[in-house]
Parts: C-alpha cells; structure tokens; sequence
C-alpha cells in the first residue's frame, strides 16, 4: 500500500512536489537566517564593555607643564599641559631638522590632529604612550637639557633609546620608525574633560 | 555526483545509517498529534544547547557576579533577552512536551513489550531533564535560586548514614554558595547535557530496533506487503521528515509567540521571585517549586511526616519504572480498554490538579485534595495489575484505523 | 458498538486542547505574597516613550537620591526612548560623575544607608518583575502617619517599612484611616498620574526589551507562519497518495 503511494509520481507530481521543496527550503532558510542573527550579534562586546572602551579624563588636576598617564583599553594615555615654551620648541625642532617625520605624512594620528601639535588643542596634547619600536612606555622628559644637551623636551624611550618631541615626533637616530600614535578623542575645555574614543585604525601603535 | 556518492558510501557508514533510520524506517501510517513530541524533543535539545551556550559566553559563576551577569545579559548584550528568554520558555515547553510523549505512551501501551528498555531509558531523560533544569534553576542565583537550592539539597540529608556528607559534597560547603553554583555550572553544562544527548541516540536506537507503536497499538511488523514492508507502515522519510517539519513550523509559531508577546508567560514560565538577588537573611514567603516538579511537591508535603513525605515522593517518582511489568492486558492500547483508559484519563486529571495544589501556599484547606491526589496517584499503579486482568477488553483490528488527511 | 462510537468521537486532538486548558487555568497561582491582603489598585495609563521619559524625569528627581535602577544605562533611555542626550544629561544625570554609558545609580552610599534605615534601599531595576505593576502603584500610594513607627511612618502594603513617605510634598499625608493630615502641593489626581508615569518607568526599566519585542515580533511570526503554510503544503502533496 504504500508502495502504491509512490507509483503516483507522475509528472506534475514530481514538479510540484520539487517547486514546493524549493518553496520550503527559501523559506526554512529565511527563518534559520532571522535565527542567526541575534545568535551572532549577541556575541558583540556587550554595553558593559563598550562603557569600558571609552575613557574620560578629568583635565583639572594636571598643572601646566604636568603630564598625566590614564589607562583607557588597557593602555597609558599621556595627557600633557604645554606651556607656551613648551609650544615654542615644537618650531624650534622643527629648525633643527632633527625630526623625521614633522609633517606628520604617516598617518599616527587622526586628520584633526595632523600639526605640528598634534591635537585639537594646541595647549593640550592626548597621546597613546607606547614607543612606536617595540611598545615600551617612554619616558616624560620635559626639562630642557635633561637627556642630551640639546635636548628642547619630549619623551624618551628607556628600553632602546628612541626620542621624540613634545608632539610625540620621532627624532632622527631613534630606533623607532614613526611618531607616537594618537587615538581619537574629544576634548570639552568648558567641563575640563577629555574623552578617549576609539584607536585610530589607520595608526601603527609599535 | 554519483561517483562521489559512491566512494562516499564505501567509506562512510552515514548512508546506510540514513536508510536504516529514515529512508527504509517504516513506521505506521497512523501517528497522532501525540507524536510531533518527539521530534520536538530534539529540536528543543538543539534550542536549549545554543541559547544556553551563548549564555554560557556571559555567565559568571561566582556569588558576587553571577545574578548582575544574568541581568548583564538580558540588558547589556545585543538580544541577550531573547537568548535568555528562549533559554528559560524552552525549560516550561520541553517539560510540556515530555509530558505529552509520556501521556502518548501510557496510553497506547508504547511501555509494553518489546519495548520495555524504551519505555525505561526514555524515564531516565526524564529524570534527567529534572536533574538538568534543577542545577540550571540554581545559576543565576536569585532568591529562588538560593532557597530552591537549599530546600532541595536539604533532602539528601534524609539519606540514612552518609545523608550530611552527600549535601555537603552537593552543596560544596554547609550551604549554597558561590562554590555550589561552580559544580552546579559544571554539572548543567557538561555531565547532564551529555548524559542527556546519549541517553536520547540510545532511546531511538532502541526505539528503531524493534520499531513504532501506534495508537491503535497492533504490530505493524506482524502484516508484510509482498514487497517484505508492513502494509501499514510508511517510510519515515519522506512522509514523517516532511509531516514534522510542518511540525517544527507551528511549534516554531508558539515559541516565538510566547518569547516576543509573552516572555514569562503570567510568570510561570519565569517565576517572579527570580527577578530579586539571593539574601540568605531573607527566605521567600512561600516556597513553590516549578510547575513541572510541583505535583511531586503536593505529594511530598501532603505527608505530615518528613522522611513519610520524601519516601512517598520517591515512589512516586521512581513507580513509572515498573509500569511494563504492571500493564498484564493482551492488548497494548486504552483504545480498546475502557477501563484503563478511564483510570489513566483520571491519572492524567488528578496528575495537573497536584500541580495546582503544589503551586499554593501550605493551607490546611489544601492538605485532604493533596492526599487524595497523592493517593490516586499510587493507586493507578497498585490497581493496574489487577485491573489490567479482568477489564473487558475488545479485539483490536488487524489493520490500523486510519483516516487520509 | 456503542461504545467503539463513542470511543472514536473522543480523539486525540480534543483530548490534548481539554487537557491543555484544563492545565492552562489550573496553573494559575495566586500572587503568594502573605503581605499583601490589602487590595491592589491598577493604574491605566498609555504604555508609550513619553510616559516613560516622563516617568525618569520624575523618577530621577524623587527617587534616585536613594534607589537606583543600575542596569538601566542612561544612554538606553537615548536609544530605547529617543530622548535626546541634552534631556538625558539634564534631566537624568543627577549624580555627581555619572557617566552616560554607566548605569542609573544613586549617590547615596550603601552603607550609610543602612545605617540610616536599618536596611539598604534596594535596587529597582527589577521591580515590577518582582511585586508586579499593582503592588507597586497601590504601594506608592499606601503611606500613611503612623505614630507608632520609628520613622513615623508606616504603608498598608507594605507594614512596618523602613521607607519614609518621600512624595509626601506632593501627595500630601494621611493617617492610618485615610483622614487627610495634610494636603500636598499636587491635586490627587495629578499626583496619581506622576506615580502612574514613575511605574511606567519602572516597567520599562523591568524589560526594557519590550519595544523591540513588539517591533520585530510580526515580521518574525509571519515569516514562521509562512514557512509553516509552505511546509504544510508539502506535507499534503506527499500524504495525498497515502490511503
């Protein structure tokens, strides 16, 4: 008897029979492909991660000419109030032709903060402190003089040497290749806070 | 295509195992809604592995973290309360769904022999199902959780002899802890689970060793076609593979209607002292279990005794196993035993009037409908011996009734 | 032959929908809670974004200082209720160094809380789970002056609780039979919408999945009802040869 029921497969059985299997696969197909979706997107850093990826920093406590290093996903951000010597220098270097890179060609930064500052303010420099060699954490060495005698101020590597400005330029004879990278942030001087956003994607950290 | 097909099939055992399973399974043509179950069953394995694997990515299994990492999830990830929600309904619908394939096999006979070893592997799941939504109801340690905990691992301590050490060794300490909701992890998300899914593959291998009853509950095998297949059995694939995806469909249809319009469903499905963080200094008001344990519950606390209650709950529990051995009728299916249907129909009654009971709180006014459940409940089994001897019993056809639809 | 009739109008599918209403009404359960003998009033009101912003202005203003909701972020009353970040900030952000992305915590610290009130005030963020819309809405306005209390205080609801009738200024007081002691700067019904909108606030917060489940669910049922009629429809062209 139900041998007899598959004898029945003439033509348009079997056509009808393939369309509405067709039919059924689109659609179990649709339905499975809805299910993926909240299956895969769950996996996404969640909001309590994502308030973490973000840092705030308060900028009133940090003197002029003070630096303050904040972790923001896991790495150092050097925040840095210049003084107006301190701004003064970043020509000076700039005369010097020590830098390699002053114009900031290699992207390390995002586009707001490609200048001789390095940031949307000048007075206020928002750094990653990560030396671009091999990803120690350089030194803060404002004092003129203080690692070599023509030394204007900046940060210097203790693990191989590397020297950069007080933007965070790389100076020629470093072992490091490019300038101190810069993630984005906003800056809001009325609340005195800077908010840490996101990596640049286009910068190489070290 | 065929020459893959064909050294495919020299190496690998699937397509054989494909046509012993399904192509050339024959089972009877005349399944009722009863038996979509099983089939469900597994597509709700499959629900419960992934919603609860994606849980799993989030959880945090300590005092301290675990309940603000189960509301993280429903808050702070993307669907995460849809995955939640799926995770917790699907609990309340596989037990629905056990009951129905259970009721479906009481009442057909699908207990009696040859298939006695189905019957009491598929019990096993079943009480491996309580054991798994136990631990499960204990993670994400809300108040409930921590005094369902406690309650229930209290028993262990009517054990004669070893009773204290067993809880302890459960509880991981004197109480629950943070310590108890690491073994309760490892024990719903590794040993339980695999427990499950192997007793499953054994339950249909056995199943598909002597094959399907039916609700008319004749052997199919015993009337051969020329072709050497039961003229009342249809291969399962396609007519079964084909009726069960419509199956899967209008299940589908519900569950997803219950997580998006209902997702507590009235807060049975979750119970509302769930939504407030364990507080040893502050137990519940009223102590009620999870409607599918609840009749066991009813019948547990209608014995003013404290190990008269947990015996008789044991007992219960555990009766069903003998229920082949009990069932001494010629005939396999209630169709065709009045009696025993009627007893069963009242069983199945009084079996959802001890889950109402269970769910209220500890009356006086409750304690004799709670003792007659209890008593019915053991009495269908007491009775069944002798009832199953001496009913009238008519003659069950040749062929299986079967109408075209 | 009677018998073998009746047996047959009893089908499985009618026994299955009996059995399944009988277990559906049979399952419900009584709200056990041995408090609450005091009868519990409804609040109607629209279900919408505006009642609930609404409601976490309100709530903010007259109940964080205490409670928080934590695991609703402030920038989810943006996302979820198109509240612009400005309101959200003005509004909401009350304690001092709130973040936007962080949760609605209050500023009291939990300690001196305890200290205070014997007991700390707990979070809400699941309220309405727990208690129910009622309990809560019948709660808020349940405070009467009781002598008797440490705080001078007391709720029918909720007996002896350590919480002092907060909404006092706007609701005005009464004593434990209802005699108005003193009238708040709200008329009563005014001030029973502002307890509306802040349970309105707090159900959101409850599941603040709602809005999406409501969005997304049609399209996700219509598209399983119609992979069911297609799979029914296949199902019927294979068993039409059955007999």
């Amino acid at each position: 008897m139900s041998d007899d029921s598959r004898a029945d497969d003439q033509s348009p059985d079997v056509t009808r029979r393939r369309f509405l299997t067709a039919l059924v696969s689109a659609s179990g197909a649709a339905v499975a492909g809805v299910m993926a979706v909240p299956l895969v997107t769950s996996l996404y850093p969640t909001a309590a991660a994502q308030a973490l990826a973000t840092t705030t920093i308060d900028l009133t406590p940090i003197e002029p000419g003070m630096q303050m290093v904040a972790l923001w996903q896991e790495k150092p951000i050097v925040v840095v109030n210049r003084t107006k010597e301190m701004l003064a220098t970043l020509d000076e270097v700039e005369k010097k032709g020590i830098l390699r890179d002053p114009d900031c060609n290699v992207p390390q930064q995002p586009p707001y903060c490609k200048n001789k500052y390095r940031s949307r303010v000048p007075e206020w420099f928002v750094g990653i402190k990560i030396c671009n060699h091999l990803c120690c954490i350089p030194h803060y060495r404002p004092k003129k003089g203080s690692v070599a005698p023509w030394w204007l101020g900046g940060f210097h590597c203790p693990c191989h040497g590397s020297m950069y400005d007080l933007s965070a330029r790389v100076i020629k004879g470093s072992p490091a290749p490019h300038n101190m990278a810069i993630a984005e942030y906003d800056i809001d001087l009325h609340k005195m806070q800077v908010v840490v956003t996101k990596m640049y994607p286009k910068a190489h950290l070290c | 295509m065929s020459g893959f097909a064909k050294w495919f099939a020299k190496r690998s055992p699937l397509p054989e195992m494909w046509r012993e399973h399904m192509a050339e399974y024959y089972a009877p043509k005349n399944f009722n809604i009863f038996y979509y179950a099983g089939s469900l069953l597994l597509l709700m394995l499959v629900f419960q592995f992934v919603s609860g694997f994606l849980i799993l990515v989030h959880y945090v299994p300590t005092a301290g973290g675990a309940y603000d990492s189960v509301f993280g999830i429903m808050y702070d990830v993307d669907y995460g309360w849809l995955i939640q929600y799926a995770h917790v309904d699907g609990v309340s619908l596989i037990f629905l769904l056990l009951y129905m394939h259970m009721a479906r096999g009481m009442l057909y006979g699908s207990y009696r022999a040859p298939r006695e070893l189905v019957w009491v592997i598929g019990y096993i799941i079943y009480l491996a199902f309580m054991a798994e939504a136990f631990f499960g109801y204990i993670l994400p340690y809300s108040n409930l959780s921590y005094w369902a905990g406690t309650v229930i691992t209290s028993l262990f301590k009517s054990i004669p002899w070893i009773g204290g050490w067993v809880t302890t060794l459960v509880r991981g300490g004197t109480g629950i802890s943070g310590d108890t909701l690491g073994r309760f992890m490892a024990l719903h998300v590794a040993l339980v689970f695999l427990v499950i899914v192997a007793l499953v593959v054994i339950h249909i291998l056995y199943l598909h060793k002597v094959g399907s009853n039916n609700p008319d509950g004749i052997e199919i095998k015993e009337n051969k076609g020329p072709d050497g297949h039961p003229i009342d059995g249809i291969p399962f694939h396609p007519y079964y593979s084909v009726k069960d995806l419509f199956g899967f469909g209008v299940w589908l249809f519900i569950f997803a209607a219950i997580i998006f319009y209902n997702p507590t469903f009235f807060h049975i499905f979750l119970e509302r002292t769930m939504s407030t963080p364990a507080n040893a200094l502050k137990s519940l008001p009223d102590v009620t279990p999870p409607w599918y344990l609840s009749p066991f519950y009813a019948m547990l606390r209608s014995i003013p005794n404290k190990n008269g209650g947990i015996i008789l709950m044991c007992v219960a529990v555990l009766f069903p196993f003998i229920l082949p051995w009990l069932d001494r009728n010629p005939v396999k299916s209630t169709r065709f035993r009045l009696v025993t249907r009627i007893m069963l129909l009242v069983f199945f009654a009084n079996f959802i009037m001890l889950a109402y009971l269970g769910e209220q709180p500890p009356l006086p006014q409750f304690f004799l409908p709670e003792r007659l459940g209890a008593a019915i409940y053991v009495g269908f089994f007491v009775l069944l011996p002798f009832v199953s001897k001496m009913e009238p019993t008519r003659t069950p056809p040749k062929r299986v009734h079967y109408h075209a639809h | 032959m009677r018998i073998r009739k009746k047996l047959r109008r009893f089908d499985m599918k009618r026994l299955v929908v009996v059995l399944g209403l009988v277990g559906f009404l049979g399952s419900f359960s009584p709200n056990g809670y041995a408090e609450a003998h005091f009868e519990l009033k409804t609040p109607h009101y629209a279900f919408n974004k505006a009642t609930i912003a609404a409601g976490a202005k309100l709530f903010a203003k007259r109940c964080m200082s205490c409670h928080s909701v934590k695991y609703m972020r402030y920038e989810f009353m943006k996302q979820d209720l198109g509240m612009s970040e400005a309101d959200v900030e003005k509004y909401l952000m009350l304690p001092n160094g709130a973040s936007f992305k962080g949760g609605m915590v209050s500023a009291m610290p939990p300690r001196m809380a305890h200290k205070w009130f014997g007991v700390s005030p707990p979070d809400l963020s699941q309220i309405i789970q727990y208690r129910g819309q009622d309990w809560v809405y019948t709660y808020l306005l349940s405070f009467y002056r009781d002598p008797a209390t440490p705080s001078g205080w007391n709720n029918h609801v909720f007996p002896k609780v350590a919480m002092p009738d907060v909404l006092a200024p706007w609701g005005g007081i009464v004593n434990g039979q209802g005699k108005v002691l003193k009238k708040g700067s709200e008329s009563p019904a005014k001030f029973k919408a502002q307890v509306t909108d802040i349970v309105a606030f707090l159900r959101f917060v409850s599941d603040p999945s709602v809005f999406q489940r409501w969005a997304i669910g049609p399209w996700v049922l219509g598209l399983i009802a119609f992979f069911t009629f297609t799979a029914y429809l296949l199902k019927r062209q294979y068993w039409k040869g059955v007999k």
